[in-house]
This record gives C-alpha cells, structure tokens and sequence, in this order.
C-alpha cells in the first residue's frame, strides 16, 4: 500500500487543469508552485533560425519555388529544432525531460494525420476546393510540421496543457494576414497559390515560437 | 437622435453628389462640321478609292472570334484575310465597352465618356445623342451619301435617323434572345441587295453575339453556329460587291471570359476589324498580315494581339480619307498607315497632313501644348515620321479626357468630410469608445485605405471574406473564453460562407471553372430540387399561429416557382423533365395557347400577376396592422419573408439555393446573437453590414460595370417600358443579396422592443459611420488618381457603385422602406 502511494507521488503530472494542480496536498509539497507546472524558458534558444534558412532557400535558391522539395527539408530540421532547441528550453514541473524517442516518430505521424484537419480549416477559410488540392495539401503539411514542436509537447502533456494553444493559433494567424498579397496584380510568379500562404505560415511560426514565452 | 442622423444623412448623400457633378461633368467638344483646310481644291476634287461602302457591326466581336484557329467560325473571312483581298486589324476599342460610348467612338472618333456607360443602360436619356457632334455618316449624309441602317437601335438615339434613306432599329434589351434580334436585320439583306444602286452606305449592327456572351459566357456552345451565320452574311453581301465598294467587319468592343464587358481587360478592349474589297489585292498587305495564314494561333492567347494593332477610332480618319469626306473635328483617330498606298501620293500627304492639323486643334481645344504645327511641317511629307507625332498626340488626348470641375468636387468633398466628422462624433457620444465603435471604424479603415489600390477595389470580395473568417473564428475563440462553446452555431455559419464563396466567379480577375452555380447548371435536377426547397423554407418561416401569413406567402411562393421554371425553360436552361410537364400544364392553362411558344407567351401575364399579388398583399398586410386586425409585430416578420420572396423572383435561378444558406445562417447567427451578445443591437448592425456587403458579391456583383444584372431587370415588361419601374426592378435585382441582409437585423431588434426610435437609430449609426468613412476615401482616391490609367476602368465604376448603394440600400431600403414598417410594426 505504501509502495503505490510513493509511486502516486513520484508521478509528476503536467496539468495546468486547475482542478489537478491546486490539490491542497499539491500545494503544499510544490514549492515554485507560483511557476505554472510546464512552461517554455524565456530563451533565445527558442527561436527557430532554421525557418529563415528555410525561407531564404525557398524564395531566393529553389527555382519556381519547390513547395514539396521545403517540405523535406523542413521535417528533419524541426525534429532537430524539438531535440536541441525547442525540448530543452521546456521545463517540465521543475525539470527538463529527455527526448521520448518513440514519441518523436508518433508526433511525426500525429502531423500527417493533423494535416487533415488543417487542410479542411484552409478550405473553410477559403482555398479552392475543386482545384489545386495538392498543392493545398502540402500547404496544409507545412502548417501541421510547423507546428511539430507543439504538438509534440501536447502528446507529451497528455493533451492536458493549454499553453501550447498560442503556436497553433500564430501559425494560423501567419497564413491568414499572408494572403492579402494574393490579390495584387502585381503579376509576381510568387503570387500563385500556396506560395504566400506557405511564406506566411513560416514567417507566423518564427515569430509564434519565439515570442511565445513571453506572451 | 433620429434627427441627427438624418441630417449626416443628408449631408453625406448631398456631399457625394455634389462631389459627382463635379467628377463627371460632360465633356468638352469641338461644335459644328469640319471642312477641309489644306489644299481645298485637291481634296474636293479627288477621286475617293471607293464608291460604296458597307459597314457591318457585330457586337462584342472580340478578336479571337474572327482571326483564332480554335475559336473563329469565320471561315470566309479567313479565305479572304489569306489572299490578301481582306485586311484584318485588332482595334483597341476604349473603356467603357459599352455599346453607346464605344458607338459614339466609332462614328465621331472621340474618346467617350464615362458618364455614357450609365447612360448606355438608361437608354431613353436625351443628353448622350450626338445630333450636334461632327461623326463620319454626318459628313457622309453632307456630301450626298444616301445611306441606309438597320440593326441596334442605339444608333438612331445617337443619330438623326432622318439621314438614314430607309431605317429599322432592333431594340437590344432582350438579351435572351439571340435569334430573332438577328433574323430581323439579315431578313433586310436581299432587298438591299436587289436595290443596290439606290445607296451608297449600308450600316448593319448584329446584336446576337453580344447575348449568347451575357447569357452563356465566351465559349457557349451558341458560338459556334453563331460565327457561321455571320460568316455566312458577310459572304453574302461580299459575293455581291464589286471592286468599288469597301466592307467593313468589325466588333464594338470584346468580351472577358464570362461574356461580360465594359471594364478594361484584354478581352474587353480587343475588338476585331476586318476592311475587306477586291480591290485591296492589288496592294501590299500590312505587314503583320503579309506571313501569317489565317486563322492564327497566338503563343499567349490571353493578349488577344491579332496581326496589326490600332486605335479603333482610327477608323474614323481613314473612312474619311478613303471616301473623301473631311475627318471629323473631335476625332482623336490617325490615319491608318495601310491604307495611304490607296490614295494618290499627293492626295494621300494632303489628307495626312489635314489629319495632323485636326489632332492638333483637338488637342489644343484640351489645352495640349508642345507639338509641332502643321505649317511648320516641312514640306516634304516624311510619312512614318508625322504618324509617329500622330500617335503621341493621340495618346495625350486619350489620357486627358476629361475636365474636371474642381469647384464641386471640393464643395462636396468638404461637406461629405463635415457628414464624416460629424457622425464619428456621433457615434463616440453614442456609443461610447467602445468595441463595436472600434470595429465599425475597422473595418471602415481596411475598406477605405483598400480604395487606394486598383487591384483591392477589382477584389474587394477577398477584403470581405477576410473580415468574415476573423470575425468568426474570434467569435469562436470569445465564446470557447466566456464557457460557452458555442461551436455548431459557429460552424454552421463558417460553413455557410464558405458555400458562398465558392457559388459564384466574382471579383475581375480570376475565373474558376468549379463554381457552384456552374455545376448546379449542369445539374438541372438538383438545382431545381433545391430551388423548390429554398421557396419552401422561406415560405414555412414561423408560420405557426398566422394563418394569413401562412396562404400568402405560399401563394407568392407558387408564383415565383413557375415564373422562374418558366423563365428557365424559355432562355433554354435545362429543366427536369416532370417539371417541364408541370411548367407547361400551367402555362397552357394560364394563357389557352398549346405550342410551342406558350412558354414565350406566359412570362409576362405571370409576372404582371406576381407584381399585382405581391403589391396587393403588401398593402392589406398594412390595412390590418393599422385596424389592429392582426397580432402586433408581425407586420415586419411577414413583409421580410414577402420581400425574400420578391428578391428570389427576382435572382438568377442558379443563385437562388443561395438564399437556402443565408436561412441556415439566419437560424445559425440569431442564438449566437442572442446569447453570446445579447441581442446587442450594434453587433447585429455590424454582422448585418458585413454579410451585405460579403453575399453582394459572392451573388456575382463587382465593382464593375460589366456585371450589372441587366437580364433581371425586365421582369414582366412589354416594348413599352417605364424607365424608373426597370431602374427599380434592376436596382432590386443587383443588390437582391444585401437586401436580404438588410432585413436581418429586424426580427432580432425589432420584436418586443419598446424604444422603437433608438434601436432604429442604433441600427443605422455604424452603417452610416461605415458608409461616411469610406466614402472620404473613396473620393480621396478618385481626385488624388485621377490621372491613374484606370481611373474610368475601376475607380469610377466603384464610385457609382458607392453612390448607388448610398442611395438604395441606404437611404432608401434604409428609410424610406424600414421606417414606415416599423412605425406601423
């Protein structure tokens, strides 16, 4: 009996439901209880330079803007960006955790899957319909990759944190202000669908992932 | 409160008004005839080329129609481009490209006015004629051409039809019928042909082509036969021409893609001309001409650049030149180089020269300086040199107009900012500084500052539809805060606009092939199934406890439904096949003919009824609230469905399952409003603002004049029309969807309210702030653009637009209509 009461205590759960984390025993024991029991470290460590390499590559290196080609080298470089950057500025009840390998690949399969949800919030939000599916698709696997490091963390708070509402919802935001350019005749080769969309669901996860902590 | 707001409404329209007598003045013109100037005596005496001269106009002829490989039935005429016995050009014809200005370029040469393209709709206005203007048939009826005309009648409302020998006009208002608008002017043909010596110009305008465009777009599947016909009456006449008559195909403007014109787009502005004699072989060919076998393909169709390029009123200059008339004093043309090797090498320097001279005293006239006068001209005619100043004189004509008469443009500008700092003001001592203030001024701001780009004015929609995405996902993301979690009201309307997004092409500059209401067309059944279940769900609104409201609306309802089938059936729309039986038993009943043309025979006796219903009711429905006869607040629930019923009576079918998800959304938005901001009567305002604007141009309305619904505006009129019923029936018509979302708010504000006044004016104040702010920017952007090259193409057309719904759904479905309602409600 008392063995599985040591082992309640030694779980740490990660909860912000407050219902869990202000259980009078809790709160005696916690002793930075004012901190929240997960939250990302005000660091520069967070933010992802790699999304501006990307961008600098997609825009000004491949030529006719190789959508599929930025995918690619998106994937391993968030996973990086997760591993070296984005896991160890996240502290968990007081500290950091290691990287769950096994989870790394079933949050990579999570966003394969959360493109689909994300493909028919593009659609509601105004993307053709009929045409151009793939290339909606991808912009739809960009946005769930961008949002990799996220969405790794709620897998491993067990769905049972809120803080990481804000990276989806930047990423969001950085693709709707970006299509105000779509409608410009300036004739650009850059103006064709998704590419905007693309550029501004990066430029929407840079400043989300960096500023995040703060807000 | 309410007389405050009248007065900043008065004020505001007042302004604009002002503003646009001073923006659209009427145009400065050269009076009287020209003669010749320079060497008198050469040109009287010279032998003009040609004798007779046949002019063929075919509305909307856009370039590709008559030189494309895969679009041009003109078989014959490709023959004739190919052994050289026929000169082919694309005229760029000026915007607007409507039929009346593009005619008054035609015949005078001008540039035309933007006022004409207003003035092209409300055909019977007397001020757009040019009996005092100079144009070619004048100078032809003055030296003695009998000329003869039959076609389009704007012509002879341009025209004294008196210097017409022998005249018939077709009216073209009808824009579903595009067969016997023809056959009445090629029935004309052989009698001509038979009296040929007793003209010397016969003028034709076919109209046809121009409605299979309207009716069903640039590739309908009427095109083709169409292209033959008239293929086959050029060939016609020309069989029948000898080596001194000159023939002359041409279109008065193109078409965009969806058969649309009066803006500025390739399409629109590329006209086919077509100069076509036996005698034209015995001379070079124009160069462009000289290698291509026609029909051509172009590496990038979209351009519309067949062979030579021209100005379409060069034509005027060479007409003249070619039968020796003088050229037209206001002409802004230049003699078309192809055409000097005609005339005698003297008579042809002569004639260039008089060319130059007449440009010059038009460009003078416009306070052009700068250029070379004629006599300083050596004398020694150095051709491609003087067309080359010729051409830049053109160009700096075209670009300057206009005059603006800056007077009433400030007067109006100044009161309409008073109107705007006025109703700001307004609105802070109203409604404190508070969210809806904010938003209001919002979006003001976005759709203001959007006026300033050419390109956000053509896509305004994109503008719109981006306000509604935030503005639901953060009414979500409010109510997912407060606890609530309101998600499937949500959705429900998400989902709703999405549909709409996609029923419609809108905007000017991309055109989707999967929209709804295409598909729906090819789905007779379907359209129609949902057609009927839209009358039905309108009709069945809360019903309970109204039995009157009940049988009317379900009377109306009928009426509309078979008005509609029938309409469908007779511009050839398909139509299931039980409704086809259905359709017709009633109509045979309804007027006792049995053939074929009892569809053509029902529409107007149909219409006429609904209308007489339709005021009938309206007015009983007043009696009985005014005798207390019927349950207060009802007045207003049962004139919104009436009116839904008149406004889908008059929507194009494929857009009325259109109004079966504005329902969905209406049931959808009420709780949301309800509960999330308690009946707020701003929020509803600003949600009724935002779909108005949104569902008027997801219904297929822009910001341009091309997408005017003209085919809905004569529903159950004869011949002999009344002006101001059309203008109310086309007003009606175009701002169907707006309408319906005017009426939104009513049921939610309205019912059980004790305050009458102050919701009403509660109601109005964000719109009229909205309405002010814009406008300010709008005006802003028209002075300080007024040199912009699309200041005609896009910028004025959206000024008629604001000042068309400042009056209609503003002032008018605003007051004059929701006022009477709710006082006696």
């Amino acid at each position: 009996m008392s063995k599985k009461n040591k082992n309640v205590k030694k779980r740490v759960t990660f909860s912000d439901d407050t219902t869990i984390s202000s259980h009078p025993t809790h709160k005696k024991k916690d002793s930075n209880y004012d901190r929240p029991p997960v939250y990302v470290r005000k660091t520069l460590t967070t933010v992802p330079f790699h999304l501006l390499g990307l961008l600098y590559y997609y825009v000004k290196i491949s030529n006719n803007y190789e959508t599929l080609m930025l995918l690619l080298t998106l994937i391993p470089m968030q996973i990086a960006y997760l591993v070296f950057q984005f896991n160890r500025s996240t502290i968990y009840g007081n500290k950091r955790l290691k990287v769950n390998i096994p989870l790394l690949f079933i949050t990579a399969g999570g966003s394969v899957l959360l493109s689909v949800p994300a493909m028919i919030i593009i659609i509601l939000f105004g993307a053709p319909f009929v045409e151009h599916l793939f290339q909606t698709w991808l912009l739809a696997l960009h946005a769930s990759f961008l949002a990799y490091p996220a969405l790794y963390s709620v897998f491993n708070c067990d769905f049972k944190v809120g803080l990481w509402k804000k990276y989806f919802i930047a990423i969001m935001i950085g693709g709707w202000l970006s299509c105000v350019v779509i409608p410009l005749d300036w004739d650009r080769d850059w103006q064709v669908w998704p590419i905007p969309v693309v550029i501004g669901t990066y430029l929407g996860a840079f400043v989300g992932y960096s500023v995040a902590a703060y807000i | 409160m309410l007389k405050k707001l009248l007065v900043l409404l008065i004020l505001q329209v007042g302004g604009v008004f002002i503003f646009l007598s001073g923006f659209f003045p009427q145009k400065n013109v050269l009076a009287g005839n020209a003669a010749y100037e320079i060497n008198t005596k050469l040109q009287e005496n010279a032998t003009p080329p040609f004798k007779k001269l046949v002019f063929v106009v075919i509305d909307a002829l856009r370039s590709d129609f008559i030189f494309d490989e895969a679009n041009s039935g003109f078989s014959f005429v490709h023959s004739k481009l190919n052994t050289g016995e026929a000169w082919g050009f694309t005229a760029y014809s000026n915007p607007p490209t409507v039929t009346l200005p593009r005619l008054k370029g035609i015949t005078t040469g001008s540039t035309p006015n933007f006022l004409d393209a207003i003035l092209n709709v409300a055909e019977d206005d007397s001020s757009s004629n040019i009996k005092d203007q100079d144009s070619w048939p004048m100078q032809f009826h003055n030296h003695g051409y009998k000329m003869r005309f039959f076609g389009d009648d704007t012509w002879l409302k341009l025209l004294p039809p008196t210097i017409f020998d022998e005249y018939e006009g077709t009216n073209s208002f009808f824009v579903s019928d595009f067969q016997q608008v023809d056959l009445n002017v090629t029935r004309h043909i052989p009698h001509q042909l038979k009296t040929k010596n007793e003209w010397d110009v016969l003028i034709l305008h076919y109209l046809g082509l121009d409605h299979i465009g309207h009716k069903g777009g640039a590739s309908s599947i009427f095109m083709p036969d169409k292209h033959k016909e008239m293929d086959g009456v050029i060939e016609t006449l020309y069989k029948d021409m000898d080596k001194d008559t000159l023939m002359v195909v041409m279109g008065d403007h193109g078409m965009n893609d969806v058969g649309n014109h009066g803006g500025s787009s390739a399409g629109e502005t590329s006209a086919g001309l077509v100069f076509l004699s036996k005698k034209l072989s015995k001379f070079a060919k124009p160069s462009l001409q000289k290698d291509t076998k026609l029909p051509m393909s172009l590496d990038d169709p979209s351009t519309y650049k067949y062979l030579t390029i021209i100005q379409q009123m060069d034509l005027v200059p060479t007409i003249a030149a070619l039968f020796n008339v003088p050229v037209p004093r206001n002409s802004a043309g230049v003699l078309i180089p192809e055409f000097i090797q005609l005339l005698n090498t003297k008579v042809g320097d002569t004639k260039l020269l008089e060319n130059y001279k007449q440009l010059l005293e038009v460009a003078k006239m416009q306070d052009i300086e700068g250029f070379l006068d004629e006599d300083r001209i050596s004398k020694k005619v150095d051709q491609s040199k003087i067309i080359q100043t010729m051409k830049q004189i053109q160009q700096t004509i075209i670009r300057n107009a206009t005059d603006y008469n800056y007077d009433n443009i400030f007067i109006g500008y100044g009161v309409l900012v008073l109107a705007t700092i006025g109703s700001v003001v307004f609105g802070i001592s109203v409604m404190g500084i508070s969210v809806p203030l904010s938003i209001t001024l919002g979006i003001a701001a976005l759709i203001g500052f959007s006026c300033f780009g050419s390109s956000f004015v053509e896509e305004e929609h994109q503008l719109w539809w981006w306000i509604i995405t935030i503005s639901i996902s953060s009414s979500y993301i409010i109510s997912l805060i407060s606890g609530r979690g309101q998600f499937w009201p949500h959705f429900i309307v998400f989902f709703g606009v999405r549909l709409i997004r996609g029923w419609n092409n809108t905007g000017q500059q991309t055109v989707y092939n999967y929209v709804i209401s295409q598909q729906l067309q090819q789905e007779p059944a379907i359209l129609w199934a949902l057609n009927i279940w839209t009358v039905f769900v309108v009709c069945i609104r809360d019903f309970k406890g109204n039995p009157v409201s009940f049988i009317s609306s379900f009377t109306l309802g009928m009426m509309v439904m078979t008005y509609k089938m029938s309409w469908a059936i007779v511009n050839k729309e398909g139509m299931p096949e039980y409704l086809l039986d259905i359709t017709r038993k009633y109509c045979v009943i309804y007027t006792g003919f049995n053939d074929e043309s009892v569809f053509d025979q029902a529409l107007i006796p149909m219409a006429t009824l609904f209308f007489r219903c339709f005021a009938s009711i309206t007015v009983i429905k007043f009696i009985a609230t005014a005798l207390k006869m019927q349950k207060s607040n009802t007045l207003m629930n049962d004139m919104t469905k009436y009116i839904t019923l008149l406004l889908i009576f008059l929507s194009p079918s494929a857009n009325i399952p259109q109004y079966l998800v504005f329902e969905l959304m209406r049931y959808a938005i009420t709780p949301i409003m309800k509960k999330q901001y308690s009946t707020s009567v701003y929020a509803v305002s600003l949600v009724s603002l935002v779909l108005q604007n949104f569902t008027f141009f997801q219904f297929g309305g822009t910001n341009s004049i091309a997408t005017i619904d003209l085919a809905n505006a004569y529903h159950g009129v004869s011949e002999n029309y009344n002006i101001y019923l059309i203008g109310v029936m086309m007003a009606v018509a175009n701002f169907a969807p707006a309408i319906y979302w005017a009426m939104f708010p009513w049921a939610i504000i309205y019912n059980r309210c004790d305050k009458k006044g102050t919701t009403f004016g509660k109601n109005k104040l964000p719109i009229l702030i909205f309405s002010c702010v814009v406008g300010c920017c709008l005006l802003a952007a028209c002075v300080a653009l007024r040199y912009h090259l699309f200041i005609w193409s896009v910028f004025s057309p959206k000024l008629c637009y604001y000042a068309g719904w400042a009056i209609f759904m503003n002032v008018i479905m605003g007051y004059l209509v929701e006022g009477p309602l709710l006082m006696f409600n």
